[in-house]
């Protein structure tokens, strides 16, 4: 597949803007083959860019890329991969109506310039492509009913079978339950025997510790940081990722004492997602769930909203039973969604700032006389942009003119203007620029003094400990631990957590 | 999951369906089990299948096709326009099938244009250039019934395979179509799904973007399509022309319906990526056997066009309770942030 | 991403540059025709004929409008329009005594029977959308089938004629002067109108059209929205039938065939996404009368009919093809901006 002669790819001096914006200021990284290189940043860091950048699919303003022996101004994609560069993406670009076997092996016909294709052959490439990286699937299913885990080293099968000699993974292991994990760098590490040059794109600092050789760190366009992983402590990436010593400052306000339950699960189960979850929160209260993705949080925070349907279990909402089997019948119980994907799943992003802020309960700033009467909007929107510091200079603008973090604003104040008893966040801060993150959490924190609870579903540590009064853990769809106040430390919740 | 198993369980149903209405109307008449009406269910399928096998390849590729009548009447109109105007070879049968396959694939070529190129959404854009071909011939290139068509088309019309008077009297014929037809339904069977172009067209049917990565060219492929598909409409049209014996610049519009309703019932998915080209000839067996053999039932034939829409509609729903399944099968796929 | 770039290019603030476009085309075809066929197309009798005409596919094009504002389209307007203007028909031909009267009272039951398979017909729509969540391409050109197939089959496929003159006055009389469908045609503009920007079932109307998913989360019954708008579409497609049987004096199974091209064109060319979520209601009403303007100006420099089709799709081709081309340059960079990171 790849020689065994220590290769080296590197961009040189890269410099990209869209627009007005720069994305890319005087970037430098090289990566050899036989090592996995991280690159690491949050969203907005110019990650995505480089990559593209990379992999041919946007040109730079300036710069230049080295792959192996050759340079290049610019790449088309189509060189790129025969170069050997490949990206996999977090969708795994996979085509869910064909087979494994299909999916594997087409590029090879593509690259080959085949106009034919057997399934015999098919097949055979398919076999030799997962023998390869050591994996045994059944490659004859359709993709569709295939794993997540499963999929992404069918993705990986795919790459190393047209050669890759550079591969980039953008945050592979976003869905994967820690079993999978392992698996997967057993993966990464067959390959890496085998010469080719790895880019783990991520932010979790304890797996990028964990399967990297070298990293650099982008923040805002720019490299902050480069060099053996061995330099460099979990501190010292999270500081060059966020620009700004981890504040542990707690930031949680003091809990008044409360017999009362603003919310009471018990035995809540959902085969085979998680089972037996039982807890409550008390007014006022900021309650932290975390655990890796495929733990069940997200499905259970879900639940609770009643999305995500529940075989058993009991939902009360200040003492009264409820059964909330639909959106709606959360929404009448006094209990609020901040979904994780904002442009998808949050925002309605061509539209104004006024009507995105209005989206939930609409029919509540009805007239009197059952009209939606413009000015109704226009004061609940300069309500809401004031009181939670929307910047924006016209909120008739549309929802795209805003940064992440004010975006993630308009969502957060969506929600709060139902008075909730008991707002669910499942990633509050997730594509949030560095100054927003803490001020989300300042908000988070300001209602939560004046009595509302929050669910906070979260795998920033850092961030649970700022703002969280308690913390659970979930590990394989049951809650492992409960972390009070005292307890919250990052070391210790990292532990559990692994 | 499996939509795949609804797929199968698409085309079984159907047979199913087909051998359930057989004996139904073949209990009520029994001249529905004569040859004779075998023959001419076949006969009656041959246009509707190519063009059938069109609208297949363009569904597979998640997108719409609704100008294929109009290019199939323009194309076999005016090759004969053109063959009479320019006084060609009379005899001929290729020569006009090879002119209305050349305008189809042209008038394919437009559609490609505005569809991989400018990206129109291919129902728009469809329902646009249907309206701009139609306009066109009416208003350029004829809009007057032709009743002598081409002798070598004319002749064609009864050239029969087999042919020969059955006992009760009767003509049994079985146009020498059924060889080419089934060889072309053949052969996009294998473009389908032994060639590289044929993966493509459902590879875009399961995601544009994920084919793009893929190192395929979006673009080229629909154009592939679309122009493939005008070919296909052109041939069907100007093999209409000569079954026909005429020439008739407003037929066939308005025949979408029925096609698009056979190869929906033949189990391709409208959202794309899923159809079968086997599917797809048992739909149209099945939409004809169903309006020919009306009267036979004792229904007037006035209501053909409700007894495929009342089809459809079973058919449409049929699938969407299996899709609803299924979508709860899965439970909710919030989590998976990689959708 | 494309389907980004669609939607951007009538977004929000942009629509409102369109129907100052849209006037500024309509004067333009207006001195035109003028100009090329003053005699013919400049005449008070011209103007009076167009505004009969332009009220039914105004209507169904405002049904149109509805459905594609929710991301969805509805193909069987037409089917509809012709199903419930046959049974209105049929019970007037059936009422009428032998010369040519009817109570007053007979029409409008008539005229609410075809009101009913209007709303009938936009709840079977309903079902099959928004109950069994069927794409609505799909789901309409299957009962677009069903309801022309019904309406052949029991008609034979002739048209029914001879209607009562006191239901003719509505389709050809005036009100104050005006044309009394293109009264009609106003009020359900505004009517429509008001609906989708000062009610909230029309600010959910967008918001589904927009992001179908968001809305979801923002709990906001898009389920029972999206049905009520195939339900209107379908009352609208009634009204629609009605006066154009009040105008010809015939229902048919099979009149207007053509109009499902015309509700698209005038619907895309009055500015409404076709992705959904943006558009106006004087958009398409401009869009009507522009296009009625360019068919009674073919007619009067001696166009043949086709030639109109064939301005139809071309306009339909040219205004997506327009609205891509302006707004990628537009927009390319602020989406790359704020997608990129």
């Amino acid at each position: 597949m790849v020689s065994t002669e220590s290769l080296n790819y590197s961009v040189e001096n890269i410099t990209k803007s869209f627009g007005g914006a720069k994305a890319l200021s005087n970037v430098s990284m090289s990566v050899s083959s036989s090592e996995v290189h991280c690159l690491a940043g949050e969203n907005g860091s110019g990650k995505s860019t480089l990559i593209k950048i990379m992999s041919g699919v946007h040109a730079p303003d300036s710069g230049l890329i080295r792959l192996d022996r050759k340079e290049f101004n610019q790449l088309s994609p189509r060189q790129a991969v025969q170069e050997g560069v490949q990206v996999i993406f977090q969708d795994f670009s996979l085509l869910p109506n064909l087979t494994a076997a299909e999916n594997i092996a087409l590029p090879t016909f593509i690259y080959e310039n085949s106009k034919f294709i057997s399934k015999r052959e098919t097949k055979k490439i398919a076999q030799s492509a997962l023998e390869l990286i050591g994996v045994d699937i059944d490659f004859n299913l359709p993709v569709s009913d295939i794993s997540i885990a499963s999929k992404q080293l069918i993705a990986i099968a795919r790459a190393t079978n047209l050669g890759v000699k550079m591969l980039f993974m953008d945050e592979p292991t976003t869905a994967l339950t820690r079993k999978e994990i392992t698996r997967l760098f057993e993966v990464i590490n067959q390959i890496k025997a085998r010469g080719v040059a790895t880019v783990f794109v991520s932010h979790k600092i304890d797996e990028i510790q964990e399967i990297c050789n070298t990293i650099t760190v982008l923040r805002n366009g720019e490299v902050v940081a480069d060099g053996p992983m061995k330099d460099f402590g979990a501190r010292e990436i999270s500081q060059a990722m966020t620009g700004h010593d981890v504040l542990t400052t707690r930031i949680a306000p003091d809990l008044k004492i409360s017999e009362q339950k603003v919310v009471e699960v018990s035995h809540l189960t959902a085969k085979p997602t998680f089972s037996d979850i039982s807890f409550s929160v008390a007014p006022g209260e900021i309650l932290g769930i975390t655990g890796l993705l495929g733990s069940g949080r997200t499905e259970l925070a879900e639940a609770i909203f009643g999305k995500y349907l529940v075989d058993s279990g009991e939902i009360a909402v200040n003492g009264v039973k409820l059964s909330i089997n639909s959106a709606k019948a959360a929404l009448d119980a006094g209990i609020g969604y901040v979904p994780p994907d904002r442009l998808t799943q949050g925002l309605f992003l061509e539209q104004s700032i006024l009507r995105n802020l209005v989206a939930v309960g609409i029919d509540r700033y009805k007239s009197n006389w059952g009209s939606l009467p413009k000015k109704n909007l226009t004061a609940i929107g300069n309500k809401w942009v004031s009181d939670l510091k929307i910047k924006t200079k016209n909120p008739s603008n549309p929802v795209t003119s805003l940064s992440g973090g004010n975006q993630q604003r308009v969502v957060l104040a969506k929600w709060f203007a139902m008075n909730p008893h008991l707002m669910i966040l499942n990633g509050p801060t997730v594509g949030v620029d560095v100054g927003s993150k803490r001020e989300i959490l300042e908000i988070i924190r300001d209602r939560a003094k004046n009595g509302m609870s929050f669910l906070v579903v979260s795998d920033d540590i850092p961030e649970l400990i700022q703002i969280c009064h308690r913390v659970l853990v979930i590990k394989n769809g049951k809650i492992s631990k409960e972390f009070l106040e005292s307890e919250l430390d990052e070391a210790s919740l990292y532990k559990e957590l692994n | 999951m499996n939509f795949r198993k609804l797929l199968r369980r698409n085309e079984t149903v159907l047979i199913f369906a087909i051998i359930v209405f057989s004996l139904v109307i073949g209990s009520k008449s029994p001249e529905f089990f004569t040859i004779a009406n075998l023959f001419d269910i076949l006969r009656s399928s041959f246009v509707q299948l190519i063009f059938a096998l069109g609208v297949l390849i363009v569904i597979i590729s998640g997108g719409i096709d609704v100008s294929f009548p109009i290019v199939g009447i323009f194309a076999g109109y005016t090759a004969v326009v053109i063959m009479r105007k320019f006084e060609l070879n009379e005899e001929s049968v290729l020569v006009p099938i090879a002119l209305a396959i050349l305008i189809g694939i042209i008038l394919g070529g437009l559609n490609a244009i505005a569809i991989a190129g400018f990206e129109i959404p291919t129902l728009i854009a469809t329902l646009g250039t249907a309206g701009i071909f139609r306009g066109f011939m009416l208003s350029f290139i004829g809009a007057s019934f032709i009743s002598d068509i081409p002798l070598g088309l004319d002749k064609f019309s009864t050239a029969d395979l087999i042919k020969f008077e059955s006992e009760a009297g009767t003509l049994v014929r079985l146009h020498v179509l059924v060889i080419p037809v089934a060889l072309i339904t053949l052969a996009v069977s294998l473009l389908l799904n032994r060639t590289i172009f044929g993966r493509s067209v459902y590879a875009l049917g399961g995601g544009v973007e994920s084919t793009r990565r893929l190192g395929i060219s979006v673009k080229r492929t629909q154009a592939k399509i679309y122009m493939l598909v005008g070919g296909l409409s052109g041939l069907a049209g100007i093999l209409y022309v000569s079954l026909q014996r005429k020439a008739n610049p407003y037929d066939l519009a308005g025949s979408e319906l029925d096609v698009i309703a056979a190869v929906v019932l033949g189990g391709a998915s409208i959202m794309g990526g899923y159809g079968t080209v086997f599917g797809t000839v048992l739909g149209v067996l099945f939409i004809n056997m169903i309006k020919n053999n009306l009267v036979l039932l004792g229904v007037s034939s006035s209501w053909q066009r409700a007894a495929v829409g009342v089809l459809l509609i079973i058919g449409i729903t049929i699938q969407a309770i299996g899709e609803n399944q299924k979508q709860k099968r899965q439970r909710s796929a919030t989590s998976k942030e990689a959708e | 991403m494309n389907e980004r770039l669609q939607r951007f290019s009538t977004a929000g603030l942009l629509a409102d540059r369109k129907v100052t476009q849209l006037m500024g085309f309509t004067t333009f075809t207006l001195i035109f025709f003028t100009v090329f066929s003053f005699n013919i197309f400049f005449t008070p009798e011209n103007f009076r004929s167009m505004a009969y005409q332009v009220p039914e596919i105004a209507i169904l094009s405002i049904a149109v409008m509805l459905s594609m504002l929710t991301g969805g389209i509805d193909l069987s307007i037409v089917g509809i329009s012709n199903a419930a203007a046959l049974v209105a028909a049929y019970i007037m031909t059936q009422k009428m005594t032998e010369g040519g009267d009817i109570s007053t009272m007979w029409i409008i039951a008539a005229c609410l029977a075809g009101i009913l398979i209007g709303l009938i017909c936009g709840a079977i729509n309903s079902v099959l959308i928004a109950i069994l969540n069927v794409t609505p391409i799909l789901a309409t050109l299957a009962t677009m089938t069903l309801f022309n197939g019904i309406a052949i089959g029991i008609t034979n496929g002739v048209s029914v004629s001879d209607l009562p003159k006191q239901f003719m006055r509505v389709g050809n009389g005036t009100f104050l002067g005006i044309p009394t469908p293109f009264v009609l045609m106003l009020v359900i503009a505004i009517f429509v109108g008001y609906l989708i920007n000062r009610t909230s079932l029309g600010l959910k109307v967008l918001l589904i059209g927009t992001n179908r998913k968001a809305a979801q989360y923002s709990v906001m019954g898009d389920r029972k929205v999206i049905a009520w708008t195939y339900i209107i579409s379908g009352l609208l497609s009634s009204l629609a039938g009605l006066i154009i049987a009040s105008r010809t004096s015939a229902a048919s199974p099979d009149f207007g065939n053509s109009y499902i091209l015309l509700a698209i064109v005038v619907v895309v060319l009055g500015g409404i996404n076709p992705m959904g979520g943006f558009g106006t209601v004087t958009g398409v009403v401009l869009a009507t009368i522009v296009l009625q303007m360019v068919s009674s100006g073919f007619n009067a420099l001696r166009f043949s009919q086709f030639f109109y089709l064939l301005a139809q799709g071309g306009v339909l081709v040219l205004v997506m093809i327009l609205n891509t081309v302006f707004e990628k340059r537009r927009i390319n960079r602020s989406i790359n901006k704020s997608l990129d990171s």
